[in-house]
């Protein structure tokens, strides 16, 4: 069955791709940082982030109808907090609408964070798509243990993108016998059936992992992966680490003016 | 309920990120104690199959679907410690690759899901299921603790979001608990449910201290 849940642009060629993954972890964290302590009212230092990580959307050449979708995720926590903004009565009054008895009132407050929230998580989304779009998932765990995050959370890490696609092909298969012999799904009364199909999934994932366990234990597993040094940082990489500080620099200088 | 970057102020994400990070680190030594060299392929596959089980979209009163958020199933079957790791890296995937959730506020999120819902997701199970004796009481206790568990960490998110001053106390808390206690009945459903088909297929699989 076909995946595309991972990975699905991690192929492409182009500048972005090819920098060093170590570097695009460190510059992303950077970028996301600066975009977090950024004043809610500078909106200077907002377009300044805006126009840069557009720029290396470009260059990825990642399709934009997937950054977009990829962006739509923040989308549910912004209307929540959307609901929210009636109820902060601090500040200056920017509109007053009343619902028969019940009264509401706007202020400039209030407007502000939601306005805050929004541009900072979609650009922070905008800046993790580009750079872990462009990242084979397995290149950037063995980045995370270059930059030596702990030795067996990244096994585990890497054990599991290796038995989504097993786990995840298991389910399918389940659920289209399923879906081939009852009708009309999507009913209440389908619940049971769709509880029998998880607990056959963790027997069968969990009997599996003992087999998988079993058979690396065998091969002379002892708890521990070594795998071939293979990262070169270029000098290519290093300026674009100068470039991601001077960048984050410049918005921050120009949020003061 | 997945924070992403931005609705948290720095004095409540590099807090969260510290307690989640200490609290995991402590879980995988707890784990790794009883499973040794297991751990790594059993808590990577049925991470996996959380992962997978999260994919499954089931039916909630009214035409909408949800889908599972396995907290305390994974305790349930895996034991609090595990359960919580297996949620904590699915956290972790759904952020760097799905971007559900925000890398900043991931140490919140975790603490939310895998400690909150997850580890006292269990505890609540397993009070309860000490006043409940036998296979009733395992999926009574399980069921119960679903929707405390969905609660309490929708609950956790709105305490948070407020501390951020993002939105106030007083009105995000009722809202959050009062729509998480709506999802929480779909949980509770489905969590007995795959409970009970393992306790009757491999109930050895069931976690028991």
């Amino acid at each position: 069955m076909h995946h595309p849940y991972i990975d699905k642009y991690a192929e492409l060629d182009s500048p972005i791709h090819r920098i060093d993954p170590r570097v695009k972890i460190i510059c992303a964290i950077l970028i996301i940082l600066g975009i977090i302590f950024t004043e809610p009212t500078s909106a200077v230092s907002f377009i300044c982030y805006g126009i840069f990580l557009s720029i290396l959307v470009i260059l990825s050449r990642i399709p934009v109808s997937f950054i977009l979708a990829r962006s739509s995720v923040v989308i549910p926590f912004v209307i929540m907090i959307a609901i929210f903004i009636p109820f902060v009565k601090e500040g200056k009054v920017a509109g007053a609408y009343s619902f028969g008895t019940l009264k509401l009132t706007v202020t400039y407050n209030g407007l502000v964070i939601l306005l805050n929230v929004l541009v900072k998580s979609y650009l922070s989304v905008l800046c993790m798509t580009v750079f872990t779009a462009s990242l084979k998932f397995s290149v950037l765990l063995k980045a995370f243990e270059r930059l030596k995050f702990p030795n067996l959370l990244i096994m585990i890490f890497s054990f599991m993108y290796r038995y989504i696609f097993v786990v995840i092909d298991e389910l399918m298969h389940v659920k289209q016998a399923k879906d081939s012999r009852t009708v009309g799904g999507g009913r209440l009364s389908h619940t049971k059936t769709l509880a029998n199909v998880l607990g056959v999934l963790f027997v069968r994932s969990y009997e599996r992992a003992e087999s998988v366990y079993i058979a690396m234990r065998s091969r002379g597993f002892n708890g521990t992966i070594n795998t071939l040094y293979d990262f070169r940082l270029r000098v290519a990489d290093i300026a674009f680490v100068v470039i991601v500080l001077g960048f984050v620099a410049i918005a921050r200088f120009s949020s003061a003016i | 309920m997945h924070i992403p970057d931005g609705f948290l102020s720095a004095n409540t994400w590099v807090p969260a990120w510290i307690i989640s990070a200490g609290g995991l680190g402590f879980c995988l030594k707890k784990v790794g104690t009883v499973l040794k060299d297991k751990t790594v392929p059993l808590m990577g596959v049925v991470s996996a199959f959380v992962f997978a089980a999260q994919m499954l979209n089931f039916p909630v009163i009214g035409g909408t679907s949800g889908h599972l958020l396995g907290g305390v199933l994974a305790a349930v079957l895996l034991g609090p410690y595990a359960g919580a790791i297996s949620i904590a890296v699915i956290l972790t995937i759904q952020c760097i690759i799905f971007q559900d959730g925000g890398l900043t506020a991931l140490g919140a999120n975790i603490f939310n899901m895998s400690f909150i819902g997850t580890i006292g997701g269990f505890y609540a199970y397993k009070i309860i299921k000490s006043i409940v004796a036998g296979n009733t009481g395992i999926l009574v206790s399980a069921a119960i603790a679903a929707w405390l568990s969905v609660v309490a960490a929708s609950s956790g998110c709105a305490i948070e979001l407020s501390l951020s001053g993002t939105s106030p106390l007083r009105v995000a808390l009722p809202a959050m608990a009062g729509i998480h206690a709506l999802i929480g009945i779909g949980e509770s459903i489905i969590t007995c449910m795959v409970v009970s088909f393992v306790l009757k297929v491999r109930p050895d699989l069931v976690y028991n201290e």
